[in-house]
């Protein structure tokens, strides 16, 4: 047990007050009944097998902060830092802010934002490995690091930037609620410190002495709704009709003109003028860039070697080219399990890589890995099968056959199940970039044409040196081609009408789109379009023989492009709803500049240096 | 579980593994919080924790005292002494006989080719009680040199000037506790949120009990000016100004406390003749703020039962900054506002042991707030230290920031710091750096080897940090404090203590007089020179006050506490036993914006970096929250230059250039910018510094710059960062 001083001062006890039975969304605050299996159970703190008898024990708790009060004294976040002996470039808790007025009538509002150990914890869904639990002692949700495998997801989704990807040690780690101390009915360490009355801790809906407000947002701080916060707040205070965050985020809060609702986020910036950062496309996510493109291409082209010949494309049957069709079976095969490997090297414990298939109940990263796992496997099969009949020339020929075709017909199957998983894992909430259908389409879309164009480059190549024509393979192709390109087309046609009228961080991210990147965003679009026009013109143009296939070659080469900066950006424009950082601390802004300068070679500038 | 893991491992939580508290006093300001430091089964410190049942701090740290256990083990540290004959050469490493050897025979060679006060010794505001005492009696009663200050000169002086010129004698007369019983707490220059939190938390606590006026005077929004219920955006450089005018309105409108200024104060009528001519019009035309705030601010000050004043570097560090102090206690001798409960001139204190100095390190005359100019004090010391009264300047020497330019000018050849790094703390350092490059021998005694004044070093003696020794610090409230070894110095650095009595030896004089081995022996020779005076210890000891968790003086022999507030009688120490009322006419003699030079120049305290950053420039989870330099400006100023928010700037004074990363929000007026001091190569580049008359402090706080955007980003970012080795 946490060792309580004998002259711990008062205000580090959680006080003892009238509980209401339901919290705002109509959850239970008693977690579970004293009888439940559940319940008197130890914690087993660092193999501690002592069993608390705290009268609140499962009851929620949470976190209650009186933004009219913080001073950005950071006495929270270091009382946290060192009970935790995090290193300086980790932080379970982290103060930013969020300024307006005009001098002097100034005003600068701090939020002091840990994890709110959420009634619908969206880290723990979103974990594949299982490394979250919600446990019915507080309701605190807790992240075993030894489970984790690094993926990121969960600080993907979470909206608050609680979870820590811990670049250095390749897993994450999260604020743990002090649960110690809270078996011994103290606080967590960081509201026990907090030096402005600001910060405190309870039973959640309990207003604190002194304190009248149980808000649930203020300016800056996500939608609740996304996963029901067990955080309340209090701002008492008249703040201005604007307030900007201090970070590079282009994002601003705006009250209405009667001040009766609260703060919209809206874009920050206007007049920046667009330009082309073609090397800031390069990110931690750029093995995510490979993998999902090759992973939609391979499913692509197994679909159409698959279904081709269904459909009379007689070119691509077995018989028409015995070598070359398991040949480029065997070629997929590889580039899918070299995209596979790139994806497992990119988790920060590649070794665990086995957990991925821990949570198929609530996470779509775990239904990703899974279905494509099942794809990947079919595809062997089939390959194997098509590649090397001689193994299996000892079985009846039509047993071969009927497995071929039933593993065949899986495939196609598998193929874009795992690719909807695939669009799904975007599907977040607190990635309002992301949060788009143009996901599916782009995906889909990808499939398609850079699936179609593999198979018309290899099997053109082929007919070429055959001195074969490929006319009636282009234009069967390209009807698919320029399918796939159309409908990402339409999907980043309403992807970008959606963002600006949405608001918030997804016209902040489209800002980015026209301005920070706004050359590359329109290449990528003028590509795109020309990557179309070219595909018709040469399916009409009838085009053969070595010039149309350097016509196919030459627009090959830049769907390829097209698509890579197109997923480059995809990564790197997103803007999550987290909380506003400083100047300096959880600015992404600042971040980048130290590792361009150098500053980050000192481990006290708490910014790590990049490894991607 | 409700979600997750049905089989689940053992929470991990860390555990540091202390099995040992030990008991200090915060090293960094003066707040004086009382530190718990955890020990593993090593040895080693691992954890540190505010003491719950200790008065100042009642459990609470602020972060550099959350992670002031990994201050002993920093990267910089200083492992043996080094020497070398140019400054330009590489050091050497050497043995401590080598090292004193050398400087005891440097500091007699130049004494005996230039005088013995062409030897100056410069010491600071970190080092333990007994420390600065027995330094002090190194200086004065062996190497007799009267060219021997501290560096707090750079923070306090003013606040010592003032108080002596009202009260007859320095020591802040409140304490803390007045937050719990004042009706109106007027700040000057304080941003105390920021610069001392902890006493902003006890601010806190009284005003969750009670609601009482905050006025907070200063030209920056800082979150105590958010927080006020008045804030006075005030010009910089005029307070003296307003605080006339708060008095004029006071004596115009009959709401002053006719019995007390009667009773205790003298000098009444020089001093209503002069605030006189300060009317709130007059006023609001030179400081900025309106005549009517200025008349709601004085009625509601002298209206409150008791008032309070509170007040920092914004008030210190100016040209009047003496007077400044003066004001404040006019205000308060007027309204009645002295040693009564929620009634005082509190300045809050920068360094951890500013007031220890104060007290006992000779700087400014003899131990024990005793003077030089006294014959009386002259021999009291004399005999007690077994030396020849006549030994004795019979009036103090130079201060500070007046030893710099006598070096500049040749009358001083050699110099002794301690504990202090004027190449970032002094303003216009490139002038700085050409006179310590003129030095014939600088002795740099510091816990870091890499302190950026070690740069023209011809000896350095690395000392012991904080709790690597055992001491007392005194705080804001005079509250004497106890530090507990806690882990043995580092490598083979001394505490200061050793030094000064090891280089008392080497002097024919020092090997006559006494000098105590350990701390508490010399506490000894406090207590026994402290009885019955103002500054009485007598009624104190160590393990006396660890148990009340510091003491506040006077504690008389026999006394069970100490006192936590003077002048309780109304008797004040100058001779005739009142407190003068001092008439401060306003000279404005500052550098002020220009054509050429546009905007002011403020600088300041943030709260994750203390001084210099020697110490928090390398505590990671410290420094990150402002790694670089920065400036905050004014975003529609910036728009009319082109610069932009993240981006460097380039500032230009008449004294130099600094290259800064530019923090664009309306906290600053468009016509001023804010920088923290903190920085080498930073802020004090360009900083004027013109000294106060009386206390001979710094202006920091008022220049004129001219700012342009870096042209090339590149290259600032480049020149930014190679000016910081942390």
């Amino acid at each position: 047990m946490f060792k309580v001083r004998q002259d711990e001062p008062d205000y580090a006890f959680i006080p003892e007050v009238e509980v209401p039975d339901v919290n705002r969304y109509g959850k239970k605050i008693q977690l579970v009944d004293q009888h439940d299996d559940l319940a008197g159970k130890s914690l087993n703190i660092n193999g501690d097998p002592s069993i608390s008898d705290s009268p609140n024990r499962y009851k929620q708790h949470g976190f209650y902060f009186n933004a009219d009060n913080c001073i950005s004294c950071h006495a929270c976040e270091s009382a946290c830092s060192e009970k935790n002996d995090l290193p300086p470039h980790l932080a379970f808790r982290s103060v930013g802010y969020v300024e307006g007025g005009t001098y002097p009538n100034y005003a600068r509002l701090n939020i002091s934002m840990a994890c709110n150990h959420c009634d619908d914890p969206v880290c723990l869904k979103g974990c594949p490995t299982r490394a979250y639990t919600k446990f019915a002692e507080y309701g605190a949700v807790l992240q075993d690091p030894d489970i984790c495998f690094g993926c990121g997801y969960c600080t993907w989704v979470c909206p608050y930037n609680a979870p820590q990807l811990d670049t250095t040690k390749g897993h994450v780690q999260k604020c743990n609620m002090c649960v110690d101390r809270l078996e011994v009915g103290l606080k967590p360490a960081c509201a026990s410190a907090c030096l402005a009355g600001a910060l405190d801790f309870g039973v959640i809906e309990t207003t604190p002495e002194n304190r009248d407000q149980l808000k649930t947002q203020i300016p800056g701080f996500p939608d609740p709704e996304i996963s029901h916060p067990n955080i309340r707040f209090q701002q008492t205070k008249s703040l201005p009709r604007e307030m900007t965050r201090p970070d590079n985020i282009p994002v601003r809060y705006e009250r209405d003109e009667q001040g009766q609702n609260g703060f919209n986020t809206k874009v920050r910036g206007n007049g920046g003028k667009p330009e082309w950062n073609l090397g800031k496309l390069r990110s931690r996510e750029d093995p995510l860039v490979i993998f999902t493109l090759i992973t939609q291409t391979v499913v692509g082209a197994f679909l159409i070697l698959y279904l081709g010949p269904k459909f009379g494309l007689g070119e691509l049957t077995v018989g028409a080219h015995p070598v070359l069709y398991p040949s480029l079976l065997l070629a997929l095969l590889g580039i899918q399990t070299f995209a596979l490997a790139l994806s497992t090297m990119h988790l920060g414990k590649p070794h665990r890589f086995y957990r991925a298939f821990n949570n198929l109940r609530y996470s779509p990263v775990s239904r990703e890995i899974a279905g494509i796992a099942v794809f990947y496997n079919l595809l062997g099969v089939y390959t194997l099968l098509s590649a090397l009949p001689v193994l299996f020339g000892w079985q009846p020929s039509s047993l071969i056959n009927g497995l071929l075709s039933i593993v065949g017909w899986c495939a196609v199957i598998a193929g874009p199940v795992a690719l909807y998983f695939m669009y799904r894992i975007y599907r977040i909430k607190a990635r309002p970039f992301w949060n788009h259908w143009q996901v599916l389409t782009a995906f889909y879309g990808n499939m398609l044409a850079l699936g179609g164009m593999i198979v018309l480059l290899v099997y053109g190549a082929v007919l070429v040196s055959q001195t074969h024509s490929i006319t009636h393979l282009g234009s069967s192709l390209s009807a698919l081609i320029a399918t796939g390109l159309l409908i990402e087309m339409i999907g980043l046609f309403f992807h970008a009408r959606d963002l600006e009228h949405q608001g918030g961080e997804a016209a902040a991210s489209h800002y980015r789109q026209r301005t920070t990147y706004g050359k590359t965003y329109i290449a990528r679009n003028i590509g795109l379009a020309l990557t179309l026009a070219a595909t018709l013109l040469l399916a009409v143009s009838g085009l053969d023989g070595i010039a149309g296939y350097t016509g196919w070659v030459l627009a090959g080469m830049l769907m390829t492009a097209v698509a890579v900066v197109g997923r480059s950006l995809f990564y790197v424009l997103v803007i999550p709803t987290t909380m506003p950082g400083a100047f300096f601390w959880h600015n992404p802004g600042f971040q980048e500049h130290a590792r361009e300068t150098g500053l980050a070679e000192m481990a006290q500038v708490g910014v790590v240096t990049d490894k991607h | 579980m409700l979600f997750g893991r049905d089989k689940k491992n053992p929470i991990k939580i860390a555990d540091k593994g202390v099995i040992e508290w030990k008991y200090t006093t915060c090293g960094y300001c003066s707040t004086g919080c009382s530190i718990e430091v955890g020990l593993n089964d090593k040895g080693e410190a691992v954890a540190s924790r505010g003491v719950g049942g200790a008065d100042v701090n009642r459990g609470k740290l602020c972060l550099k005292g959350i992670f002031e256990h990994e201050l002993f083990r920093l990267p910089g540290r200083g492992k043996t002494p080094l020497m070398r004959d140019k400054h330009y050469d590489p050091f050497r490493k050497t043995g401590w006989d080598e090292a004193l050897d050398k400087v005891a025979s440097e500091i007699k060679r130049i004494q005996a080719q230039h005088g013995r006060d062409s030897f100056a010794i410069v010491s600071t505001g970190q080092i333990m009680t007994e420390e600065f005492y027995t330094l002090g009696k190194l200086a004065r009663g062996v190497i007799g040199t009267n060219n021997y200050d501290g560096n707090t000169t750079l923070c306090m002086a003013s606040a010592v000037s003032g108080y002596k010129r009202s009260f007859g004698s320095d020591g802040p007369p409140g304490c803390y506790d007045d937050f719990e019983h004042t009706e109106c707490l007027l700040a000057i220059g304080s941003n105390l949120p920021e610069q001392h939190p902890i006493i902003f938390w006890r601010l806190r606590l009284a005003l969750e009990k009670r609601k009482f006026p905050i006025i907070v005077i200063d030209p920056r929004v800082t979150m105590f000016a958010q927080m006020a219920d008045i804030h006075l955006p005030i010009t910089p450089g005029t307070d003296l100004v307003l605080l006339n005018s708060l008095a004029h309105v006071i004596l115009e409108e009959g709401l002053e406390d006719r019995a007390y200024i009667e009773a205790h104060t003298s000098n009444y009528d020089e001093f209503s003749k002069l605030v006189k001519q300060y009317d709130p019009l007059t006023a609001s035309r030179i400081c900025g703020i309106d005549e009517d705030t200025i008349r709601n601010v004085a009625r509601t000050y002298a209206k409150a039962g008791a008032a309070m004043t509170i007040w920092t570097m914004g008030i210190n560090q100016s040209t009047h900054g003496s007077d400044g102090v003066v004001g404040i206690n006019n205000l308060n001798l007027i309204t009645g506002n002295i040693g009564k409960p929620g009634g005082t001139s509190l300045s809050i204190t920068g360094q951890s042991n500013a007031m220890g100095t104060r007290e006992w390190s000779s700087c400014s005359g003899l131990p024990g707030y005793r003077a030089l100019e006294s014959e009386q004090d002259r021999s009291d010391i004399a005999q007690f230290w077994g030396i020849d009264p006549e030994f004795f300047p019979k009036k103090r020497g130079l201060f500070q920031t007046d030893i710099f330019p006598a070096i500049e000018a040749g009358r001083i050849k050699g110099l002794w710091l301690i504990a202090t790094n004027p190449m970032t703390s002094m303003t216009n350092t490139s002038r700085i750096r050409k006179i310590l490059e003129k030095l014939d021998f600088l002795v740099v005694q510091d816990a870091y080897e890499d302190v950026e004044t070690n740069e023209y070093s011809h000896v350095y003696l690395p000392a012991a940090v904080w709790a690597e020794k055992e001491g007392c610090f005194t705080n804001t409230e005079r509250r004497v404090n106890l530090t507990r070894n806690v882990i043995k110095p580092n490598a083979d650095s001394k505490s200061d203590l050793w030094i000064f009595s090891q280089m008392a030896k080497r002097f024919e004089q020092g090997q006559k007089m006494h000098f105590p081995e350990t701390a508490e022996a010399v506490f000894e020779e406090l207590r026994t020179l402290s009885k019955g005076r103002m500054l009485d210890y007598s009624g104190m000891s160590y393990d006396k006050i660890e148990q009340q968790r510091g003491i506040q003086w006077p504690c008389t022999d026999g006394n069970e506490t100490g006192t936590p507030r003077l002048y309780s009688d109304g008797k004040f120490q100058h001779a005739d036993g009142k407190a003068k009322l001092i008439p401060l006419p306003f000279v404005d003699n500052n550098e002020r914006p220009d054509k050429e030079y546009p905007f002011w120049l403020n600088s300041g305290r943030v709260v994750e970096h203390f001084h210099t950053r020697t110490r928090t420039g390398k505590v990671g989870n410290i420094n990150k929250f402002s790694p670089t330099p920065y400036m905050e400006m004014n975003p529609d100023a910036a728009r009319e230059l082109g610069i932009e928010h993240g981006n460097y700037a380039r500032l230009t004074s008449r004294r130099g250039d600094a290259v800064v990363m530019v923090q664009l929000t309306q906290r600053v007026p468009p016509d001023m910018v804010f920088i923290p001091f903190h920085y080498h190569e930073c802020v004090n580049r360009l900083a004027l510094g013109l000294l106060d008359p009386h206390s001979r402090q710094p202006a920091f706080k008022q220049c004129a710059v001219h700012i342009a955007p870096a042209t090339d980003q590149q290259s600032a970012a480049i020149r930014n960062k190679a000016a910081r080795a942390y």
